[in-house]
């Protein structure tokens, strides 16, 4: 799975957020604001992964628990596919 | 075509409404300088400020919809070439500092910022009650009167240095904190024009993280008194030394 084109990650005054610039406006024209993991797992996503590969990922940049990881990761890509982000 | 020079910018611009050359008016040029830009409203252009103003179910004249069509030329020109956005507020400025209010239409920024020119008389000048231009020029930020002066046409062609920017809301009591960054980020992305180009996404949300950085950034709570008006500016004038 990846990020569908046309939503850009950007980091303002230290916080990360989403902006849809292009067609994807037309579907989403409000703003998502990410915490600093759940950037770093959008950065993952700009380039197709699996979900085991966003949790080697997270085990690797951050000190976390599998389980956690797992379920971190499994919660981050539900809310992703909810809104219709990711394909 | 006329040319006009506004936010430091020198452009020509073609239109075919008495109105916009009416309110633009105040910003005509005939300087030196050479213009960086040539605008030309088309029906096209027209057309498209019609749908966007029917979407949200109004109807305007197309004498006025042609001047909301050159604002945006000339916004997307600004941000595409000179660090510039619009940000939709009341500023004004006072012994030569502008304070910014921003809140949805029908809150009370022009309220509140004429309860500052009350208070403050002559010392307070409007820059901007509507559609003011604000400017990165070398890591400072500056705001810039504009001919989109608002229901109430105030406005000069003047610029400032911003001293800060307030979101207010309504209250009854009078109530101004340092405002969280946060929520900043997503009061001015909602107040500007937002592009859909890629390119010019990078450099508005660039234009942002620097200014956060540069300006004093509030929330104020505020009557419709003049204790309001007071408290904001007492405050204000003061510096935000927080952080967060």
């Amino acid at each position: 799975m990846k990020i569908k084109e046309g939503y850009l990650l950007r980091e303002v005054a230290g916080n990360y957020i989403v902006v849809a610039v292009g067609e994807a406006v037309k579907e989403f024209n409000g703003l998502v604001n990410l915490n600093e993991s759940a950037a770093f797992l959008w950065k993952q996503l700009e380039e197709d992964k699996t979900e085991e590969q966003l949790v080697a990922a997270l085990l690797s940049e951050y000190e976390v628990e599998e389980q956690k990881a797992k379920e971190d990761v499994g919660a981050f890509v539900k809310k992703l596919q909810e809104a219709k982000l990711i394909k | 075509m006329k040319r006009y020079k506004i936010a430091d910018v020198v452009f020509d611009a073609k239109t075919k409404y008495v109105y916009s050359e009416k309110i633009c008016k105040p910003y005509e040029y005939d300087g030196e300088e050479k213009p960086s830009f040539t605008v030309e409203i088309t029906e096209k252009d027209v057309g498209f400020e019609r749908e966007k103003a029917e979407l949200t179910g109004v109807k305007y004249p197309d004498a006025y919809l042609e001047s909301l069509a050159l604002f945006r030329k000339l916004c997307d020109y600004l941000l595409d070439k000179a660090d510039g956005i619009v940000f939709h507020s009341s500023a004004i400025m006072v012994d030569g500092e502008a304070y910014l209010f921003t809140a949805p239409s029908g809150t009370g920024k022009s309220t509140h910022t004429a309860l500052w020119r009350e208070l403050l008389g002559d010392r307070a000048v409007m820059i901007n009650d509507d559609k003011p231009i604000i400017r990165c020029i070398d890591g400072a930020f500056y705001v810039y009167g504009t001919p989109w002066t608002g229901k109430h046409k105030l406005g000069n062609n003047t610029r400032a240095k911003i001293k800060a920017i307030c979101k207010i809301y309504q209250s009854k009591e009078n109530v101004i904190k340092v405002a969280d960054t946060k929520e900043m980020i997503f009061v001015i992305l909602g107040q500007t024009i937002r592009p859909t180009d890629l390119e010019k996404m990078r450099k508005l949300t660039t234009i942002i993280d620097k200014m956060l950085g540069a300006v004093d950034k509030y929330v104020l709570g505020c009557n419709m008194d003049i204790s309001a008006a007071e408290l904001a500016y007492n405050t204000m004038k003061r510096g935000g030394k927080d952080e967060n």
